[in-house]
């Protein structure tokens, strides 16, 4: 448990966060490499699969980063992220995942500071966290697999 | 030689290929206009191609420009002739005739593949060995040299029948011949840019004996990538690195010795700054950077916030003192500084064991000749001379100048003359596209359907930005293990013209039908990828980049290992994403060609009226009752010219011209649309009725602010005033300000500030105008000027060191220990500490003048950022696209910006914004037809069991139910947001380029081996 590195995926509409992401990187912040961004034009395309996939396969926490709020590129498609959010959060207490391990969070093109800033915070949460309970699982499945 | 284009008014010359030239070649040729663009170098490139990195962003320029670079090569308008210089022109403005010689290269350019075999072999027939390459000689300037040829000094050469055989090729012609080419073009823009200043001929800094003592220039060769050292920082002398490097600022500028030139060169300062950065960014606290100079001259766009970062973060150690000489250390080739400072008496004596001088601009001496050739004339600079409101004019009409060559400037200030010098010189093309419409030059796309993935990976090192920080040849090497890949390769600078070549062998080699790039940002270079595929005949969407620069290299910097391990995930996602991806068509629709201006100052109605002169229809919306914003109430510009006169003549050709649709009290309340089919609503006073206006491109010229905040008994004592109003009180009063004895000065009030951490950049130049307006009422006034750093940039110099010689007192103030000022009757005392003296002072004045400068104009840029869903800094300016390469477009397509909405700016520079925006949108509504591109929803209609989830999760209500009772998304109205795909249940709805099979696929490719 002590090495206990998070694998957290993070998706990023394409006007903002990701953008903050680069951002960041231009201005040659850090924050955790555990962190891996996978770009949608906007955080309302992020589908409840898309999260519930992402702790299925094993990811220890997702974050949903979009514009803040009344900035988004498509009007709306921030809040209704931020909705389907609350949405699978509770998903995930009915099926016993803690529902801190997704989060979402809003930023604008030039918040470089603030993507890194949450970024680091949110990897914190999750190592305390632990790793998903989904490994477990998948680990013993494999395992099995190979006696099998 | 035989011309290609015999229409003698179709073709604009461009002399010069640097940054400036190709940047106006590139937007006329965007615009369909033909460009004929001249370097008297091998290649083209320019003075920033030496670069390491550029200031504000510290990114490597290689990176920057070489896209640019091999874009410029692929132009279909663009016809380019190295190694040429223009020995004549006759004519007049649309009708010259133009005399070009070029040199002989003694390469055939077709033949040449730049193997490299000729240099090996005959080293001595070098051509070029730019600023200390001491490394294995080249003929090629720098690695992703265009054209990508080499060239021979067939004097030096002495085996001429050997290197013929040498070459594999058969490139080499050992009798080549001088040239002489006559060509008609109908306008000329000059882009020959400037030298930087040779400072040997300054003995008392010892460059070229002391080897330690290094330019500006040279510093950037030691840390680029591609310089004589690879990217060692090691100082010359005994190639070890150094532990203490000093700058010293204005080597060669704002002096008055044998050698100096008096005007300031405007970079200098920025660069020093960001040299000092990269040194410590890579070297943390092993070196010490220090940097001595006379006034921090930050006065661009977000610059101060840089400078500011250079001291608190970075900790580099500035000293106000300009140094007098450099004196070498006893055997060590280490060197001296002897320096005095204000809070210090005596003088300070330091070692370094590098000096790095600042040297600036220098007109070049073969401007002289060339000015003689075109017949303009130069100003006492020696640089040319152009008009106060005609700021890429010349003397001579027809020829427009840009860049460095106009005056010393920065890269974006550079690119938005460019552009505004394109957009005058395409006035003397006749209207309408080019005569020889260049057929669509893309091979037929190759059909991948059905066939099993076969992906290659190339991953870039980008000089030392990726490979300093993670192993690429880790990353190469695991890539390779990775299902469906059948080659993976490193890059080097993966957006150089060869390194794309390479790329499309490789798809042709090996038969790939979709590539991943380990690369920079897709934000930045997707398009460039696309295209480079789509050459080699694959379908563009079949490209997938993993952003291991920006979001792996530069973030994980600390650990080699995590960057390392973090890029292998990120090229893995996207090889198991491209792998899921499929061919994807454009869509597209018809262009609108009008054009909505909103704001009716300067830079408004200076881009409405050239764009209406190119026959574009234009509405110019403003929002109050009256046209000229600010300029409308200031009376004089620094030179003195009648800005009055200036804005009323400007005012009545647009309200008079038949294509420009003038609306004032105009508001913004709605806006929707793509760029070629905008629809902007407006409710229109003084009865608020509501109108939309249908508009193909938006022009953001809002203005901003005055300045007026409530400190030095501003708006509460009648002596104090802003320098705005003071301008109009020496027009309007002369007889009152001839009695004034004493006037003070305050810069920097409310600019500089932790409310306001800008620089207002004008107030300088503003006080000094008035300063000496005041003199020239009454030459006995006392004047003084309390200051930060006076920042007179380029010839604006001039008036300042005018403003000191008629007696002006000049008195630095700390910003934490700022005058104090105190009612004295109908007058003010005003207090403050001379640091020379050390000692407190009084001054009772009749006038204080506040430079207060200007301010966005927050309420407004927040509503219009609000509505058209752009980005803003943090201090309520109007953010553009790219800093230094786009710095009039925004981005979001089809919206471009001038004037002080953009960052504090004054008039001349508004008029050159104008113009460049004007430019730039002429070049995006050349094109015919809107391309949507492909990213747009589908409706699989089987699966579709008409919930209205999409309907009503739409933000912009596209999709609706058909006749068949299914989901009907239109391509030309949806937006491509993928709200819809989320929200149906049944999974009927796809987003194209973002289908949920590659997204999973993507997780997969990561989390994969968690188990």
């Amino acid at each position: 448990m002590e090495n206990f590195e998070p694998v957290i995926v993070a998706f990023c509409c394409h006007y903002c966060a990701y953008t903050a992401a680069d951002m960041a990187g231009s201005m040659r912040l850090s924050y955790p490499a555990n962190v891996k961004i996978v770009r949608v034009p906007c955080s309302g395309k992020v589908d409840t699969i898309h999260m519930m996939k992402a702790l299925e396969k094993g990811a220890d926490g997702v974050m949903v980063a979009g514009c803040l709020e009344g900035d988004c590129h498509f009007k709306s498609g921030n809040t209704k992220a931020a909705r389907r959010v609350v949405f699978v959060k509770k998903l995930l207490e009915e099926i016993g995942i803690e529902a801190e391990r997704l989060a979402m969070f809003t930023m604008s093109a030039g918040m470089g500071t603030r993507f890194a800033q949450v970024a680091g915070e949110f990897t914190e949460q999750i190592r305390k966290l632990g790793p998903n309970p989904v490994r477990a699982g998948l680990k013993a499945r494999k395992a099995a697999e190979k006696v099998a | 030689m035989i011309d290609h284009n015999t229409d003698p008014q179709q073709r604009v010359l461009v002399i010069g290929g640097g940054v400036a030239g190709i940047k106006a070649a590139m937007d006329l040729s965007e615009a369909r206009k033909n460009v004929l663009l001249v370097d008297k170098a091998a290649a083209i490139g320019g003075l920033m191609t030496q670069l390491d990195r550029t200031f504000p962003t510290n990114n490597c320029d290689l990176c920057t420009i070489s896209p640019r670079l091999s874009a410029g090569a692929r132009q279909q308008h663009i016809e380019l002739m190295p190694m040429t210089q223009v020995t004549a022109l006759e004519g007049e403005a649309g009708n010259f005739t133009v005399t070009l010689t070029s040199a002989p290269r003694y390469i055939d350019l077709e033949k040449c593949t730049a193997c490299g075999e000729c240099h090996k072999k005959y080293p001595e027939c070098v051509r070029f060995t730019p600023g200390l390459d001491h490394r294995a000689p080249t003929c090629m300037r720098y690695p992703q040299a265009t054209p990508q040829a080499f060239s021979i000094d067939m004097a030096a050469c002495k085996d001429v029948e050997g290197l013929v055989k040498v070459c594999p090729a058969g490139a080499i012609i050992p009798n080549d011949t001088e040239q002489q080419h006559t060509r008609f073009v109908s306008a000329v823009i000059l882009a020959a840019g400037a030298e930087l200043f040779a400072p040997g001929k300054l003995d008392h800094f010892g460059h070229g004996r002391y080897p330690n003592v290094v330019t500006g220039l040279e510093y950037e060769r030691i840390m680029s990538a591609s310089g004589p050292t690879l990217g060692e920082l090691v100082r010359p002398s005994d190639q070890k690195q150094p532990k203490r490097v000093a700058w010293i600022q204005c080597a060669g500028s704002r002096g008055i010795n044998r050698e100096d030139v008096s005007y300031c060169s405007s970079v200098c300062c920025m660069y020093a700054l960001k040299e000092a950065i990269v040194t410590k960014e890579r070297f943390k606290d092993d070196i010490e950077t220090t940097i001595f100079y006379m006034d921090m001259r930050t006065f661009g766009k977000d610059y101060e916030a840089y400078y500011q970062r250079a001291k608190d973060r970075y900790g580099i150690r500035l000293v106000r003192c300009r140094p007098h000489s450099i004196i070498p250390a006893a055997q060590t080739q280490d060197l001296q500084i002897s320096y005095a400072k204000d809070e210090e008496s005596g003088l300070i004596t330091e070692e370094f064991d590098m000096v790095v001088l600042s040297t600036g601009f220098r007109p070049a001496e073969a401007t002289k000749q060339l000015a003689k050739t075109l017949g303009i004339e130069l100003n006492v600079h020696h640089f040319t001379k152009s008009g106060s409101f005609e700021p890429v004019g010349t003397t001579k009409p027809g020829i427009y100048v840009c860049g460095v060559l106009e005056s010393p400037k920065d890269i974006p200030e550079t690119m938005v003359q460019a552009s505004a010098a394109a957009c005058m010189a395409a006035k003397h093309l006749a209207k309408g596209e080019a005569a020889v419409e260049i057929e669509d030059e893309y091979p037929p796309e190759r059909d991948v359907y059905g066939e099993a993935p076969r992906i290659g990976v190339f991953v870039c090192d980008c000089g030392q930005n990726i490979g300093g920080a993670l192993d690429v040849d880790a990353v190469v090497a695991e890539a390779k293990k990775y299902p469906h890949v059948m080659l993976a390769e490193m890059s080097g600078h993966g957006c150089g013209k060869d390194a794309l070549e390479r790329i499309q062998q490789a798809i042709k080699e090996h038969n790939l039908n979709r590539v991943v790039v380990g690369a920079c940002s897709p934000r930045t270079h997707e398009g460039l990828f696309q295209e480079t595929i789509r050459r080699a005949g694959l379908n563009k969407y079949l490209v997938e980049i993993a952003n291991i620069r920006d979001q792996s290299a530069w973030v994980h910097s600390g650990s080699r290992e995590l960057a390392t391990a973090k890029a292998k995930q990120l090229v893995r996602m996207a090889v198991a994403g491209v792998a899921k991806s499929g061919p994807l068509k454009d869509h597209q629709l018809p262009m609108n060609t009008d054009v909505l201006v909103l704001g009716g100052g300067v830079a408004g109605l200076n881009s409405a009226l050239e764009l209406a002169d190119k026959g574009f229809k234009v509405v110019l919306a403003e929002r109050t009752g009256r046209l000229g914003g600010l300029a409308a109430i200031v009376r004089r510009n620094l030179e003195g010219d009648d800005v009055q006169a200036y804005v009323r003549q400007l005012v009545a050709k647009v309200q008079s011209h038949s294509l420009i649709e003038v609306v004032t009290n105009a508001i913004v309340v709605d806006h929707s649309g793509m760029p070629g089919k905008f629809t902007t609503g407006f409710q229109i006073g003084p009865r608020m009725y509501y109108r939309q206006i249908e508009h193909g491109a938006t022009v953001l010229a809002t203005g901003s602010l005055a300045n007026r905040p409530k400190q030095y008994l501003l708006d509460r004592h009648k002596a104090v005033l802003t320098q705005l109003d003071l301008d109009g009180v020496l027009e309007d009063q002369p007889a009152q300000v001839k009695e004034w004895q004493t006037v003070v000065m305050i810069q920097c009030v409310g600019s500089r500030t932790p409310e306001n951490p800008n620089c207002s950049r004008i107030c300088c130049q503003t006080a000094i105008k008035n300063a000496l307006r005041l003199l020239d009422l009454n030459p006995e006034m006392r004047l003084f000027v309390l200051y930060r750093d006076m920042r007179t940039y380029g010839f604006s110099e001039d008036a300042y060191i005018e403003a000191r010689r008629r007696g002006v007192i000049f008195v630095r103030y700390a910003p934490e220990t700022p005058p104090q000022v105190a009612e004295a009757g109908n007058q003010v005392t005003v207090s403050f500490t001379d640091p020379i003296l050390r000692r407190p002072v009084e001054v009772t004045a009749d006038r204080l003048a506040l430079s207060t400068g200007l301010i966005a104009d927050e309420e407004t840029t927040e509503d219009l950022a609000a509505i058209f869903h752009l980005q803003r800094t943090e201090d309520g300016h109007f953010l553009e696209e790219h800093v230094k390469l786009k710095p009039v477009d925004m981005s979001v397509p089809g919206f471009f910006m001038a004037g002080s909405a953009h960052s504090p700016r004054n008039i001349r520079e508004s008029i050159t914004q104008a113009q460049a925006v004007a430019g730039r949108v002429q070049s995006l509504l050349a094109q015919k037809t809107i391309n949507l591109g492909a990213v747009v929803a589908r409706v699989e209609g089987e699966k579709c069991a008409t919930c209205l989830a999409c309907v009503r999760a739409c933000p912009y209500n596209v999709p609706f139910i058909n006749e068949n009772r299914q989901s009907e998304i239109d391509p030309a109205k949806c937006h491509g947001c993928g709200v819809c795909a989320a929200e149906c249940p049944a999974k009927a709805i796809q987003l194209c380029h973002f289908e949920d099979e590659p997204i999973l696929a993507k997780l997969e490719g990561l989390l994969e081996r968690i188990a």
